[in-house]
């Protein structure tokens, strides 16, 4: 190895000696060889001085590979994990903002989706919303709601109304059953626009803030209730909601939602298709699932929103909800109230369509 | 501060820290010494403590040893310990599930036992949010007073929550002792290195597809105080330590740029158990719970009884932790530290 290394350098250095010639022999002449790579090293650096301070490098040859290879390098570096990750990032943010509630409200995914429920509630629906006045103008109130028409369509409804037509634009708090709160896709998407799962410590955390809370205390039998009882309130939980009310002291607020109940008439219950799902119940209505992702098109009914007078339970104290005869008594009295709403608008309506 | 503080009961302090060098124990060890005096604190590990601590004594116990129990009654009495940290705990799930069982859970079992016949009067015990699991049943709000319910097949957090029965058995058997319970929600800050930190490494992380629960980040700054508080207070009973607000975790993802796939959860368990059992993912699919159902704690309890408030949220923990793992690549984050050639490049501009 070495022999031959010494071997290569000798005609290097017989070169590199002055050769005599008719010219004065300088001291500052360089053999050529020498004198090129000295070159190259300057085109080098100032190649990478202009790479640094940015400026376009001068064009230089390059064969088809290396400017293929170039373009590709390009390329490759724009299209980064990094920079996707970024413009995943910037997508995201356009759409949702980077803070939510303790409860999981993002006010900009919630403007964001607002247009679909405006339009729904103003050229689809037609909402009428009647009584606002009862709502309180500030202060905590339990707002007590009928269920109906399979999907949680008469909560955004309300909220609505109440942001429209009440003269503070009261931000109301649905409290959303625990079926929708579990199902996947749909839990981060109610939760985000602000709904809040159904227990009783959310509700009482937010009433203690003086929030308006709405609750539907037919639960689950409200949302898949069978077309021919569609009128019928269901039985009201067991009374947790007076529970409520009575240890916070917030007043409760009937409110009847009428018109909800034909978006989705549900004819018949084929609940053992939906199990393996995750959905307790599995609805056959004339469109769904017979036309797929068309039936859960809601059909155009015209509604109608009416809240009643409150229920001040001041007479009681907070000690009454422990007395299950008093909140029965409560429940049933709300719950008879919420029904002749629903049947006083029912005696005015005269047609499901056109109200 | 060298000379010791003097405490409420007006004899001067004496106390033993274990697991001193975890992230958190050596910052406790830390803070503990500029608190009351390298003089009253003494460390119980198997390591030794951080240079910076040298001066404080250093008792190698073996909590994982079936004799640990008697030699660290030896250790108490001898250094006269009222009261006991309780840190040695692994942030980490462990490959050997075995050795994690015999010191969270074991261990834990012989360090109140000891403190317990040596007359310690007070013990902090360290613990997690997450032992109350993760279910889609849970509360937004867990209160110490709910049930915990971690998973059973999952030795991780399993192993944390045999700790807290154990710590709530010793309580009431020994009413002189004072047993304090802190579940610290999950760390981030600088300085912090879990297997949760390690995901903002990868390229992609996956998430489960049609999730997207609330988080809660703690900043260290935090977890140190809600500890000062513990030990200044002297006050039994469990305490939940979490952070101001939270975070969804698509937010915590977005915010530091990462790239997200959405796996549906029977496939998110599956990848997630076989990449553990291949030696190659960060966590077991036992933790895919915790990104898809809710496990947020409610602060309140130590804000009243301890006056234990935190001072960061949830997105400031990880917004500090991005920009001291990465700097210059995070808006608000302090820039990268000019290189010598970035130096150049200005000269050769100016």
């Amino acid at each position: 190895m070495k022999r031959a290394r010494r071997r290569t350098s000798r005609p290097r250095r017989r070169s590199r000696a002055p050769q005599p010639g008719p010219g004065a022999v300088s001291a500052h002449e360089v053999p050529p060889d020498v004198q090129a790579f000295l070159d190259r090293l300057q085109h080098e650096l100032a190649d990478a001085r202009d790479e640094i301070a940015g400026r376009p490098r001068p064009n230089r040859e390059d064969g088809l590979l290396v400017a293929m290879a170039r373009v590709l390098e390009s390329g490759r570096r724009a299209l980064s994990w990094e920079s996707l990750g970024r413009l995943q990032s910037a997508l995201y943010f356009a759409w949702h903002s980077e803070r939510t509630d303790e409860f999981g409200f993002d006010p900009v995914f919630a403007a964001t989706i607002d247009p679909l429920f405006q339009f729904l509630y103003s050229v689809w629906w037609r909402v009428e919303a009647s009584g606002i006045e009862h709502v309180p103008a500030d202060g905590p109130a339990l707002l007590v709601t009928n269920h109906s028409g399979v999907l949680p369509y008469d909560g955004a409804m309300v909220k609505l109304a109440l942001h429209h037509h009440h003269p503070q634009q009261r931000e109301c708090r649905m409290l959303m059953l625990d079926m929708f709160a579990l199902l996947p896709f749909l839990a981060p998407l109610l939760t985000r626009h602000g709904e809040v799962r159904a227990n009783p410590d959310n509700a009482e955390r937010l009433l203690r803030r003086g929030a308006l809370v709405g609750v539907f205390p037919e639960g689950i039998k409200g949302v898949g209730k069978s077309f021919h009882e569609r009128y019928r309130l269901a039985r009201f939980g067991r009374g947790g909601f007076v529970r409520i009310a009575l240890r916070t002291g917030a007043p409760i607020v009937p409110c009847a939602v009428v018109g909800a109940e034909e978006i989705h008439p549900v004819f018949a219950h084929a609940d053992w298709v939906g199990r393996p799902f995750g959905f307790p119940y599995f609805p056959l209505t004339p469109t769904f699932p017979w036309l797929g992702a068309l039936g859960l098109l809601p059909l155009p009914s015209k509604w109608s929103i009416d809240f009643g007078e409150p229920f001040v339970l001041d007479e009681y104290g907070p000690e009454a909800a422990e007395d299950p005869i008093v909140v029965n008594r409560i429940s049933e009295e709300v719950r008879t109230a919420v029904q002749a709403m629903i049947d006083s608008r029912l005696a005015r309506r005269r047609s499901v369509w056109f109200g | 501060m060298r000379g010791g503080r003097i405490s409420a009961g007006g004899g001067r302090r004496r106390i033993a820290l274990t697991g001193a060098a975890s992230y958190l124990g050596s910052r406790l060890l830390r803070r503990l010494v500029e608190q009351w005096g390298a003089d009253h604190v003494v460390v119980i590990d198997v390591a030794r403590p951080p240079a910076s601590a040298r001066r404080v004594r250093h008792h190698l116990v073996d909590l994982t040893l079936p004799a640990a129990d008697r030699r660290l009654v030896d250790v108490l009495r001898e250094e006269e310990v009222d009261t006991l940290v309780h840190a040695a705990f692994h942030t980490d799930p462990r490959r050997d599930a075995a050795y994690s069982h015999e010191l969270e859970s074991i261990g834990t079992l012989g360090v109140l036992a000891a403190c317990a016949a040596a007359g310690v009067s007070h013990v902090v015990q360290r613990s997690f949010t997450a032992v109350y699991g993760a279910r889609g049943q849970n509360p937004n709000f867990l209160t110490e007073d709910d049930p915990l319910r971690p998973d059973e097949s999952f030795p991780w957090i399993r192993d944390k929550a045999e700790a807290e029965q154990h710590a709530a058995a010793f309580a009431r058997r020994y009413p002189d002792m004072k047993v304090t319970v802190l579940r610290l929600a999950p760390l981030i800050g600088p300085g912090v290195h879990t297997f949760y930190t390690r995901l903002f490494s990868h390229r992609v992380v996956r998430v489960v597809m049609g999730y997207d629960p609330l988080l809660q980040l703690l900043h260290p700054e935090d977890a140190l105080a809600a500890f000062d508080a513990a030990v200044e207070r002297r006050r039994g009973g469990v305490f939940n330590v979490v952070p101001k607000d939270s975070l969804t975790l698509l937010t915590i993802l977005h915010l530091a740029q990462k790239l997200t796939l959405p796996v549906p959860h029977p496939l998110a368990y599956a990848l997630a158990d076989a990449s553990w059992a291949a030696g190659l993912g960060e966590a077991p699919g036992g933790f895919i719970d915790y990104v898809r159902f809710l496990c947020v704690a409610d602060g309140e309890r130590a804000r009243a009884e301890l006056g234990f408030e935190a001072r960061h949220g949830s997105r400031e923990a990880l917004m500090s932790y991005l920009a001291y793992r990465y700097p210059g690549r995070y808006p608000g984050s302090p820039a990268r530290p000019t290189t010598a050639t970035a130096a150049m490049a200005e000269k050769e501009t100016a």
